[in-house]
C-alpha cells in the first residue's frame, strides 16, 4: 500500500498534472488544481490550529469545493466528517458534537445555517469557506483565501496506514446516526480492489451519483483518483431530470456508473436512452437494494455495451460481496450479491457464529480489511457487532455482523435473504423504521405509530405510516408531514400517513405490521366502522 | 371529445394552476413560490415532489410528457415550466396524446 488516502491527489497530479480530476456544470478541476488547492486548505487547517486526528467536517452542497474539502482535510492529516448536504441544522449539530469537530468547512449559501449550528457546537473552532460576520462566532477563513495559499508542496504530515481518515453517518433521523469510523487501509484497501476489479484507467470518467457522505462516494472519489480519472459530479437540478442526466452521461463520455438501483430504474424509465450514444459506458455498478428484473432486463436492453456488477456492502465493511452479471443471458431469480471481494472473508453462521451448512440460511458475518474500524463513541454497539471468534494460539479473528440473512447457493454464489431487523433501504438511503416511528410518536397529537414500507413499483421502497391520533381537534396530515421535516430526512418521510382508531396488535401486544399493511393498503381502517 | 371545453389556457394561468399545486401538495406551509424560483435545487421539492409535479403538468394541461421533454431545460421554474406547456399545446394541441 505503497499510496494513502492524503497524497492520492498528489501522486496522480504527479504522474499527469493536466488530467482532469473533476467535472462539474462544465468546469474542470485537473490534478494539478486540485493538489494545490487540496494543499493550499491543508496549510490554512494547520495554521489555524488543526492537529492530527482532529475532526474537519464538512457541511456544503456538491460541487468542486467537495473534493477539495476531502483531500485538504486528508492532507492536513485531519479525520475527514462529510455531513450529508440535506442534513437538517439539528442532525448536523449532533454529528459535530458528536465527532467533537473542531473545524467546519462550508460555503456562503449556507451561511444561517452554519451560524444556527454553531451556537451549539463549542468545539468547532474554526470555519472555512464563508466569511465571519457578526451572527457567527468563531473565525472565519474565505475560500478566496483558501486559494491564495495553493500549493504544490504537501505539508509534512505523517500519517499512518491505521490512522483514522472518515466517519461516514447513515441516516439516522431522530437522535445521533450511527458514526462510521474508517481507517486509511480500510479506505485504500476497497479503493485498490475496485480499482483492480473495474480495471479503472486514467481516461475513465466515473460519476459521483450519490451524496458525499456516503460510502459510494469512496468509490467515485477515491477509487477515481487511484487510476488518475475523472469523476464527474451530478448535481441535484440534473438528477432530479432523467432527460438530462442521460445527456450528462453522453455529453461526459461517462465510462463508468455506481448508483442505487432506483436511479437506474428512473434512468431507464424517463431517461430517453435510446436517443443516446452511451458507448463509453463499460461498466455500471449498482448496490443497496434488490434490483428488480424486468427493469433489469430493460436497462440491459438499452445498455447494450456496459457489464453489470451487482455489489453489496453496509457503510460499515465498504463493499464485501460483488457479482458481476453473466454478459449474456439474464438470470434467473433474484441476483444474488455473488462473492466474497479479495479483501474479504464470509462466514454465514448462527448467533453463536458457528457456520450454517451450505444452503442454509443464516445471519451473514464477514471479516477483511475493508471493515470499518468501528462506530464512533459507541463502545456498546461496537461489541455488538463487532464480534470475536476464536483463531487459535489463544488470539481472536474479528466479524462484522451485518444484520443481513443470507445462505449459501449451490454455485457458491451468496444469495441475501431478508434484513435482520427493521432498517429498510429507501430509494438507497439507510431507514431505521423505528426512528421515523419516533419522530411521528414526538408529535403532539399523535399517540401510537407504525411505518412499514411498500414497492414503490420501481424497484425501491416508500414509507407507509398509521398514527392514532388524540385530542379534540388531529392534525391534517399535511401539518404532521411539515413537523416532521424538521427531523427527518426527505427520504425518511412517510409518502402517506393515515389516521386509524387502532394499529392491530400481535398476541404479544406487538404492533402487527403485516396485519396493518393489509389494512390499509386494502383500504380497510377501521375508520367509518 | 372534451377538447372544445378545454381551450388553451394563457401563460399567467398556467403558472398560477402550477403555483397553486405547489402550495397545495408539495410545500411547506407557509413557505411561498416565486414564477422564477429554482425548483431543481433540491432544497424546495426532492426527486420524488418532481414527478409528482410533472404528474399533474400532464395531466392538468392535458400533454404527454416525453421522455426527451423531462429535461432541467423544461423544468427549472413555474415560469420555464409554463413555456414549456404553451409550446406543447401549440404544438399538439390540448388532450392529443400522440408522441
Amino acid at each position: 500500500m505503497p499510496v494513502l488516502l492524503n497524497r492520492l491527489v498528489d501522486e496522480a497530479a504527479s504522474r499527469d498534472p493536466g488530467a482532469p480530476a473533476i467535472r462539474c456544470d462544465g468546469d474542470t478541476l485537473t490534478y494539478e488544481q486540485l493538489a494545490r488547492r487540496a494543499n493550499g486548505l491543508a496549510r490554512v487547517l494547520l495554521e489555524t490550529g488543526l492537529s492530527r486526528g482532529d475532526r474537519v467536517a464538512v457541511w456544503l452542497g456538491k460541487g468542486l469545493d467537495v473534493p477539495v474539502s476531502f483531500y485538504g482535510a486528508l492532507a492536513a492529516g485531519a479525520t475527514l466528517v462529510p455531513i450529508d448536504p440535506k442534513s437538517p441544522v439539528d442532525q448536523a449539530v449532533r454529528i459535530m458534537r458528536a465527532t467533537g469537530a473542531t473545524h467546519l468547512i462550508s460555503e456562503p449559501d449556507r451561511r444561517a445555517a452554519v451560524s444556527r449550528a454553531l451556537a451549539d457546537c463549542p468545539d468547532v473552532a474554526q470555519v472555512i469557506g464563508l466569511a465571519g460576520d457578526e451572527a457567527t462566532p468563531v473565525p472565519c477563513v474565505t475560500w478566496e483565501t483558501v486559494l491564495e495559499q495553493a500549493s504544490d508542496r504537501p505539508p509534512d504530515v505523517q500519517v499512518l496506514d491505521l490512522d483514522p481518515a472518515y466517519i461516514l453517518h447513515t441516516s439516522g433521523s431522530t437522535g445521533l446516526p450511527k458514526l462510521i469510523l474508517h481507517t486509511h487501509y480500510g479506505a485504500m484497501s476497497f479503493v485498490d480492489w475496485a480499482a483492480s476489479t473495474y480495471a479503472l484507467r486514467s481516461d475513465d470518467r466515473l460519476t459521483n451519483h450519490s451524496s458525499h457522505h456516503t460510502c459510494f462516494a469512496t468509490f467515485d472519489y477515491y477509487a477515481a483518483a487511484r487510476a488518475g480519472a475523472t469523476t464527474v459530479i451530478l448535481t441535484p437540478a440534473v438528477l432530479m431530470m432523467p432527460g438530462s442526466l442521460s445527456a450528462v452521461l453522453e455529453r461526459e463520455q461517462v465510462s463508468v456508473w455506481y448508483s442505487v438501483p432506483a436511479a437506474l430504474v428512473q434512468l431507464s424509465l424517463r431517461g430517453d436512452l435510446e436517443a443516446r450514444n452511451l458507448r463509453a459506458l463499460r461498466w455500471v455498478l449498482f448496490a443497496g437494494e434488490t434490483f428488480p428484473g424486468k427493469h433489469l432486463r430493460r436497462i440491459r436492453q438499452q445498455l447494450p455495451g456496459a457489464r453489470l456488477s451487482h455489489v453489496y456492502g453496509s457503510t460499515e465493511v465498504n463493499v464485501c460481496t460483488y457479482f458481476h452479471l453473466p454478459e449474456t443471458g439474464d438470470p434467473v431469480g433474484p441476483l444474488p450479491i455473488g462473492k466474497a471481494c479479495a479483501t474479504t472473508r464470509t462466514l454465514v453462521a448462527d448467533a453463536a457464529l458457528h457456520p450454517v451448512p451450505d444452503g442454509e440460511v443464516g445471519e451473514l458475518f464477514v471479516r477483511g480489511s475493508t471493515v470499518m474500524a468501528g462506530y464512533w463513541g459507541d463502545p456498546e454497539r461496537n461489541r455488538e457487532v463487532l464480534v470475536r471468534r476464536p483463531a487459535g494460539g489463544g488470539l481472536d479473528e474479528v466479524y462484522f455482523r451485518t444484520g443481513d440473512r443470507a445462505r449459501v447457493l449451490a454455485d457458491g454464489n451468496l444469495a441475501f435473504v431478508a434484513r435482520a431487523d427493521r432498517q429498510v433501504k429507501v430509494r438507497g438511503h439507510r431507514v431505521e423504521l423505528e426512528e421515523v416511528e419516533a419522530a411521528l410518536l414526538s408529535l403532539a397529537a399523535v399517540e401510537e405509530a407504525a411505518v412499514f414500507t411498500v414497492p414503490d413499483g420501481e424497484g425501491s421502497s416508500a414509507l407507509r405510516a398509521a398514527v392514532v391520533v388524540g385530542g379534540d381537534a388531529p392534525p391534517a396530515v399535511r401539518d404532521m408531514l411539515a413537523d416532521l421535516r424538521r427531523s427527518l430526512p426527505p427520504y425518511a418521510l412517510p409518502s402517506d400517513i393515515a389516521a386509524v382508531n387502532a394499529l392491530p396488535r400481535t398476541p404479544t401486544g406487538k404492533v402487527d405490521v403485516r396485519a396493518l399493511a393489509g389494512q390499509l393498503i386494502e383500504g380497510k381502517t377501521r375508520d367509518g366502522d | 371529445m372534451a377538447t372544445d371545453a378545454h381551450p388553451t389556457p394563457e401563460t399567467s394561468e398556467i403558472e398560477g394552476r402550477i403555483v397553486e399545486f405547489l402550495h397545495r401538495e408539495l410545500l411547506e406551509p407557509g413557505v411561498t413560490i416565486g414564477r422564477d424560483a429554482d425548483l431543481l435545487s433540491g432544497e424546495v421539492i426532492d426527486s420524488i415532489g418532481i414527478l409528482r409535479l410533472a404528474t399533474f403538468v400532464g395531466e392538468e394541461f392535458r400533454i404527454v410528457i416525453q421522455p426527451a421533454d423531462f429535461v432541467v431545460e423544461n423544468f427549472r421554474s413555474v415560469a420555464v415550466i409554463a413555456g414549456y406547456v404553451v409550446r406543447a399545446l401549440a404544438a399538439h394541441g390540448p388532450g392529443d396524446t400522440r408522441p
